[in-house]
Order: structure tokens, then sequence, then C-alpha cells
């Protein structure tokens, strides 16, 4: 075929000199990078004017009360009030998480990539679990609600009255099922970019396939799976909306209940998206630098999840070369 | 970006947990237990050894002052868990009549229907009046409207204006029930609160209803336009006024209160002594007219069986109550009741 | 394992054979509570949502605003207040998202690829709380309102471009692995007949990847649809009551922020009989709807998949 166009010097040099010495001016080169590099850089802009408005907002509060404000409940008084219980539901909502939804969804992924066949059951819980990955979190507080607050109503009786099960434990279970799609799709994904030579080792020398997958594909798909599953961790610690549903309590909670008083499953509960919502509804401009220090002890949480989980790919990126 | 290679996923992952849990050890090692309260005085005081729990909803208006009651009892009594929502005065007492709660907090008085679901389901309650508060008429400081009546309010906010997008839209109607404002020809923008607000109910009741019922007839459809945004935190109708040169909207007094410096509260039309600002003296007297008790709803049952609640009534009453009323958001607060009605308040709780 | 060496000695002992079926009978509940999450999500919506199906007097339905605690159930409402949004939202992150991939796949060099990935998720890592009230102190005033003179501060429009930020790093993600499925003979073939990058992007890149870009646009549609406390906050739909509209620079709600709305603080709604009942109607409605773009997107990404 390329032989036709060999008569046609003259054309095909020019195109190819142009391309190489780069003469001529590439307007329309020039503007298409601009225009897709302007993008990020609109992304990364907002990023930048978000995070420089609530530090900014913090910094008062940040720097003048310090631990103070991570260890005091919320009082009439904004600059008397912290954020303890909120962080305290905060980070046992990702423990749940972390409990719950890490081992369910990285086995759901083996047998899915390792051992399933592809047959119709297989094809249908793989369509299934990428609809529930775009299941709108609101609705997840719906299943919270109809079913996990229903069940610890029965499970927590409580002096309070027939809504005892509006628990740590129901909204920690509603955000684990939460991320569990997103754990399974992340860590089939990682599974799958195991070479195949590996497994093929492994059978080699005699082991069974529940040893080659321990063996072989699990640590050299860790890092993978890690990622994403911290990912969704990021996104579940961030989510309010499900939380709302499933009866987070808005204004004052009762009790001095210990960060790490595992009584706290069957009480109530506070989340740090829900405060946030709270906070900022109060009047005055003490109430919005609480806020604004709200906010930054909520990003430094999902940061923290966040930047171990891009850690983790670089040096997964790496290895791959 | 070069590194020597270290068997590295297991390494991270410790350093991983390492991160995540020393995140906790700090906060709890600060909370100490959770006893950050500030307070540090709960030694001494007659209530020390109490303990159990209380649960109050209600009123998101109201909710302020049951939780500055709270912590100041909280302080006396660390045992005692108090935990208050503000959901809105019917919700509130939905929960209430099903025994959920302990104490319903409601910014008007119990409707015949709420009182007959109680009934039915044998809760006895004590109605305690515990302050007052203004329903604060707002518009942007640009605006040069200083005074409205009823029937301007009416005619801007009510049924017969749906769809009105303009202040001079309602002239007619204003003029029609006798104001003598004369309204710009500017965007209207509302900005209130929602169906579930307390708020919302008792501005219907206090500025509307009658005109309504005259206008409409007792079975008119709707009390109030309803083609206006219903917002659910008080401090976002603030920044909705201060968004726009011409807006309207009515918030809890304390709020505009807070909030003068950006918001104009508008005076009122009363009627006899002509226009009135809200402050809390004509809140107190009665002479501004869009004000409404706040009150608070106690189970009498759940306080015969649990010492804490009836302690903590007590506390409400009598050493907190100033506190808690004029203290409600720290620096301000409502309006406290005169004395010869709070011992209204305490004879009824005395007496159930 | 379906070795061709089939001598019985190799296949071990039974007790071996035992703990394999274990491990994948275990393996194999895990994938299927994924089923089990999916019926009781069905269950529990379609259960009170049929009360409401049966019960309501369907004029209330359709009308012109949505205010469940005065019986006023305008569906509409919700759903058009849902499309502006989102549609707003697309406008954003749609091109962005895809400028944002190409620059990354196709022009970032590894190192620049290295600092801005991580740079973008966390754009992805902020809590939707905190970009609904920047929506609504930052974007209403400061956009919107300086672009349409007289506009109330809570708008769909200022929600829409936060809805929009908000999903800029999903599109640009899923977006930018479609680009880089393309097989890097279809870059090299192009520049070996001497076309310039932009060319190749363009003509061969994008075309190859579309199916894949398509299914990122869909997957992004119905994250903007589902997304609650932006729209919840900024548009003015907290108070659970919105006016039927048609215009992004009005107030309203979405069917999310409604539900959020509904529920906040209690389950227990005064209000018309059917009140609750409404939030599990509208939960339903949204919940077929996402599920069908669901299943369209992962019609497009099964089809980039068998190309390559």
């Amino acid at each position: 075929m390329a032989l036709s166009t060999l008569g046609n010097h003259s054309v095909t040099t020019t195109a190819v000199e142009r391309a190489i010495l780069g003469k001529g001016s590439d307007s329309k080169g020039l503007i298409f990078k601009l225009l897709v590099g302007s993008s990020i850089a609109f992304a990364l802009l907002v990023l930048v004017v978000l995070l420089f408005d609530v530090v900014t907002g913090a910094w008062p509060v940040l720097t003048g009360r310090g631990a103070d404000f991570l260890s005091s409940d919320l009082r009439s008084r904004a600059s008397e009030s912290g954020v303890f219980q909120p962080l305290r539901g905060t980070f046992w909502i990702g423990v749940f998480v972390v409990v719950f939804s890490f081992p369910v969804g990285i086995g759901a992924a083996i047998y899915l990539e390792e051992y399933a066949g592809d047959n119709v059951f297989t094809r249908f819980i793989d369509l299934n679990i990428r609809n529930l990955a775009g299941v709108p979190s609101v609705v997840y507080g719906i299943l919270g609600f109809s079913i996990f607050v229903k069940f610890f109503d029965g499970f927590f009786p409580n002096s309070v009255g027939q809504h005892a099960g509006k628990t740590t434990a129901a909204a920690g279970i509603t955000l684990a099922v939460l991320a569990l799609p997103i754990v399974i799709i992340t860590a089939s994904e990682a599974i799958r970019a195991v070479p195949q030579a590996l497994r093929e080792g492994g059978y080699g020398v005699g082991a069974t396939k529940s040893q080659v997958v321990r063996t072989q594909v699990l640590p050299y798909a860790a890092p993978g799976i890690l990622t994403g599953t911290l990912l969704s961790l990021a996104r579940a610690l961030g989510e309010a909306a499900p939380l709302i549903l499933v009866g987070a309590v808005q204004d004052k909670l009762g009790g001095r209940t210990g960060f790490f008083d595992f009584a706290q499953f069957g009480e109530q509960f506070k989340a740090l998206p829900i405060t946030i919502t709270n906070f900022a509804g109060r009047p005055g401009d003490d109430w919005q630098e609480v806020t604004a220090a709200a906010i930054v002890v909520l990003l430094v949480l999902v940061l923290m999840a966040n930047t171990a989980a891009i850690l983790l790919r670089n040096r997964f990126e790496k290895k791959r070369g | 970006m070069k590194h020597t290679t270290h068997a590295r996923s297991n390494r991270s992952k410790v350093l991983l947990l390492a991160l995540l849990f020393g995140l906790g050890v700090v906060v709890a090692a600060c909370g100490g237990g959770g006893d950050g309260d500030g307070g540090g005085s709960s030694s001494g005081g007659e209530g020390s050894d109490l303990s159990g729990s209380i649960n109050a909803s209600g009123s998101s208006t109201v909710a302020p002052i049951t939780i500055r009651a709270a912590e100041l009892f909280e302080d006396e009594s660390p045992d005692v868990a108090i935990t208050v929502n503000g959901p809105g005065t019917g919700d509130g007492f939905v929960q209430f009549c099903s025994g959920e709660t302990d104490i319903s907090n409601a910014s008007r008085a119990i409707k015949e229907s709420e009182a007959a679901e109680c009934e039915e389901a044998g809760i006895t309650y004590t109605e305690l009046k515990v302050a007052f508060d203004g329903i604060a008429i707002m518009t942007n400081p640009n605006n040069s409207l200083e005074c409205v009546t009823f029937g301007d309010l009416y005619a801007l906010l009510g049924p017969e204006s749906e769809g009105f997008s303009d202040w001079s839209d309602g002239q007619a109607l204003a003029d029609e029930l006798g104001g003598s404002n004369s309204f710009p020809s500017a965007p209207l923008e509302i900005s209130a609160p929602g169906t579930e607000s307390g708020t919302y109910d008792s501005f219907i009741e206090i500025v509307l209803e009658g005109i309504v019922e005259e206008r409409l007839g007792e079975d008119a459809s709707a009390a109030i336009r309803t083609d206006i945004p219903g917002i659910a935190e008080d401090n976002v109708i603030i920044q909705g006024i201060t968004g726009s040169d011409t807006s309207l909207g009515w918030v809890g007094f304390a709020f505009a209160d807070e909030n003068r410096d950006t918001v104009k509260a508008l005076q009122v039309d009363n009627g006899e002594s002509g226009c009135t600002s809200p402050t809390v003296e004509t809140i107190a007297d009665g002479s501004y007219p869009v004000s409404r008790p706040l009150f608070v709803y106690v189970n009498n049952e759940k306080a015969a069986a649990n010492p804490s609640l009836e302690a903590f009534i007590e506390f409400y009453l009598n050493d907190g109550y100033t506190s808690a009323v004029t203290e409600a958001f720290g620096d301000s607060g409502y309006v406290e009741l005169p004395d010869d009605q709070l011992q209204e308040a305490k004879d009824a709780w005395a007496n159930r | 394992m379906a070795e061709p060496i089939s001598l019985e000695t190799l296949s071990g002992s039974s007790r071996r054979h035992l703990n394999e079926s274990a491990v994948k009978a275990v393996m194999a509940v895990a994938a299927t509570v994924s089923l089990a999450i999916s019926a009781l999500i069905v269950f529990s919506l379609v259960r009170e949502a049929w009360v409401f199906i049966t019960e309501v007097e369907w004029s209330t339905v359709w009308g012109s605003s949505w205010a469940p605690r005065l019986g006023r159930y305008d569906l509409k409402t919700l759903v058009v207040g849902s499309l502006l949004v989102t549609i707003i939202a697309m406008a954003v992150s749609g091109p962005i998202g895809l400028g944002a991939a190409i620059y990354l796949s196709e022009y970032a060099s590894v190192r620049v690829r290295k600092v801005l990935k991580p740079t973008l998720e966390i754009l992805a890592g902020i809590p939707s709380v905190v970009l609904g009230f920047f929506a609504l102190q930052w974007i209403s005033p400061n956009v919107i309102q300086r672009l349409f003179d007289g506009t109330s501060q809570f708008n769909l429009a200022a929600a829409g471009l936060g809805v929009g930020i908000l999903t800029i790093p999903l599109m640009s993600s899923i977006a930018e692995d479609a680009l880089k499925a393309v097989p890097n003979s279809l870059r090299e073939a192009s520049a070996g007949l001497g076309a310039r990058k932009v060319t190749t992007t363009i003509q061969v890149i994008l075309p190859a990847a579309v199916s894949g870009l398509v299914a990122a646009f869909i997957v992004t549609v119905s994250r903007a649809i589902g997304e609650t406390m932006v729209v919840f906050i900024a548009a003015g739909g907290g108070g659970n009551n919105a006016q039927f509209t048609l215009s992004p620079l009005d107030s309203g709600s979405t069917m999310t922020a409604a539900m959020a709305a509904q529920a906040s603080g209690t389950d227990s709604v005064v209000g018309e009989a059917l009140t609750f009942q409404s939030l599990f109607f509208v939960g339903l409605v949204l919940f077929v709807i996402t599920l069908s773009l669901n299943i369209v997107a992962d019609r497009f990404v099964r089809r980039v998949r068998t190309r390559y």
C-alpha cells in the first residue's frame, strides 16, 4: 500500500520533515495543548482556592486551640466547641469499612478473577457489582435506615426508646456496604494485572490454587488492591448523605464515651461531614472558623487515606517499570 | 525518584496502619476519655452522683436553650448523658408522642391532633413555657424599606402572591390592604425557613393566617405562597438575605440579631403604637407583634422513673435558667420570661 | 488448572482437595454478598414505595411544586432539577475532565503525571459537604450572581457548577483509562505517517477510545445525578420544599437533595399520610434512573474491552 505513494516524494518529505523538525508554527497543536493543559490547570486552581479558603479560615482555631479543638464536644459557644465525638464517629466508621468491606471485597474479587468460570452467573454478579458502584449514596442511606438500623433496634435495647438502632455500628455497616463494590472492582483490576506467568510458575511446582493465590497473586496485587481499597475508604469517610438517613446526631450527643470504648458501637453517633453542615448553619464568624477547622480535620483524615493510596500506587507502578 | 528495592508492600502496609492509628492515639490522648468539656467543675454540686440518659428532640429554634441548659447541667453531673436533636417542632412531637423522647422542644404550643396522639399512646406530659422569641423580618441593609405591616407581608408572601418575582408585583395588593409603602421595582428574592420548621409555621400563624381567613375563607388551600425556597439552616437564610439587595425573609430574632451588621431587621407595625423594631424589650413586653412563646414539653412518666430527668428540669427552670435562655448562642440568646410567668412554669412542673 | 498430566499420584491428598473447595466456597460467598445487598436495596425501596404508589392521589404527583409535608409530590420538579444540575455539571466536568485526561495520557511527561494525577485525586477526596459550602459561599456570589444580576444566592446553577467540580476527577480518571487502553501501535503508526500530535490525538486516539469515553461520560452523569449534599446546601431545597422551574438560575431541589431534606434529623416525619413514603418513591425512581445509565455505560465498557 505504501509503495503506491512512493512517487509523491515532496509531500511526504515535507510532512515528515515538519513533524521531525517542528518547523513552521503548529498553531493548532499549540492551541490544543493549551486547551487540555488549562483543563487540568483549572482543576488544580479550584483545589488551591478551596484549600486556601478553608485553611485560612481555620487558621485561628487550629493555631489557637489545637488539641483542645480535637478533644472538646459541641458547646453553645463556638470557642469551646470541638470535634471529639464526630471525629470518633468518623474514625470508627472508617474502621468498620476496613474490617467489613476489605476482606469481603477482596475475597469476592479473588473469586471472580481466579475461581469463577465465565458463565451467566458470574457475568450477572459482575454486572451487579458494577451497578452497585453506581448507586447514589443516598440510596445506601435508605438501605441503612430500613435494614441495618431496624436490625440494631432489636440488637441494642435501650431505655431511650424504639429507635435505639441509629448507632455507630449501623452507620459503619452502611458505609462498609457502600464501599464494598468499589473495593471489589479495584481489587479485581489489580488481580487481573498479575501476569499469568506467575500463576503458572506456582502450578508448575505443584501448588494448589489457593496456595498460588496466597503466595503469588496476592503479594503481587497487594499494592494495587490497597490503593483501591484506601480510595474507597477516603470516599466513605467524606459521605454525609447516607448518614443523614441513618440518623447521625446533628446537635448535641450526650455521654462521654472514650475514643476507644467499644460501647459506642451500640450508641448514637456523630460524624464529621454532618457536624460540618451543622456548624456551618450557625450564625457568626466564630462558628465559620470552627466550621473551617472541622473541614480541615476531615480533609486531613481523608487525605491520609488518599496519600497512603497514592504512595502505594507510585511504588506499584515503579515496580512494573 | 530513585530508591533501592526493599520488600515494599509489607512495609507500606505497616506504615499506613501506624499512620491511621497514630491519629487515633493522638486524639484519644488529648480526649482523655472525652473529659474535655471545659467545665472542669465535675466535683461538688448536689447532682454529681446522678447518672442516666436524657433524650430531647423537637424545634431547632428551642434546641439551643435546651443544649445550653444541658451542657451546664452536665458540667455538674458528668455522668448524665443528654442528647438533643432539632429536626423541627412537628417531627419532635411525633417522636415525643411515641415515647421515643423524654423532652420535646417546641416553638409553638402542641396542636390538638398531636395532643390526641400522645393521649392515645398513654403519654402524659407537662407543658413549660420557657422563653420568648421574636421572628425578625429581614431584608438587605441596602434596601430602603424600613417598616412593614402584616398586609404588606401578605401582599408579598401570602397565597395570592404566588408567582410574584418583583416587589412591585405586590403593590396593588398591599395598597388594597391599607399599606403605605411603595415597593421598589426590583427582584423579590425570598429566603425563608422550610416546611419542617416551627419558624415557618409561626410566621404563617402570626402574620398571614388572619388575613388569609378574612380574604379566602377558612378552607383556603394554602396560607402562604408555595413557590419560595425552603432553607434548612438559619445561617444559610441569613446568607440569602445578604446575597441580594432586595431580599426578603424571616428567621428567629436571635439569629438576625447576631447578624445585625449584615442584615436589616424591618420594623413591623403593631397597629397601636406603630412601627416597632424587634428588640429584647419589645419582644418581652409584646409590643413587637411577630413574637411567640417557646415551650418545652416533658414526659411525666419518664420524669418519675428517671431521677436525672427530674433533676435536669429543676435545673433548667432554676439555676440554669438565665444562662440557658440568654446565652443560648454563647453571647446572645432569647428573651427571658417575666418573673410571674417563670413562676407559673415552676408551679406547673411542681404540680404535674 | 486443567493441566494435561492426569496421573492420580499428582493430585495429592483428599484433604488438600477439601481445603481447596472450602477456600473456593468462602470466596464465592463473599462474591454473592453483593447480590444480597442489591436484593436488600430493592426490597427496602420497593416495600415503602409500593405503599406510596398504590395509595397516592396521582393528581398530586403532577403539579407545580415538591412539598411533601404539604402533600404535594410533583415528581417532575425534582427530575427536572436533577436534570438541570446534571447538565450544568457535565458542561463543566465533561470537557475539563476529558481535557485533563488527554493531557495526562498524551502530553504529560512521566514526572509531571506523577505529580498531577495524585493532586487530582486529592480533589476527588474532598468531601461533598465542603464543595456544597464552596458552591454557596464562593461560586454563587462570585460567578453566578456576577454573571446574572439579580439572581438569588440559592440557585441550581451554582449547585451544578459545584457538582461539576466534584466530578472532574471521576471523569478524568475513567477517560484517562480509556485513552491509555488505546494501543501504542496506533500512536506510532499515526506518527509514522507524519501526523502531528494534535492530529493523532483528535483523529486517531479519541475515535479509537470513543466507547470508553462515552462510558466515562455516562458514569459521571450517574454520579452527578446521585450527588446529594452540594445541591442540598447550595440550591435552596434543604427545607424540604421546592417549586417547579426550568431555569437553572432559580432555586430548586433534586431527587437526592429532596431525600436528604426529607430525612434530615428524623424518620418521624409529620405531614400528610404519605409524606414519609414519598422519600422511598423518589429513591426508587432515582435508583431506576441510575441503574439504567450504569447498564448502558457497562455496554460501552464491554465494547472497548473486546476491541483491544
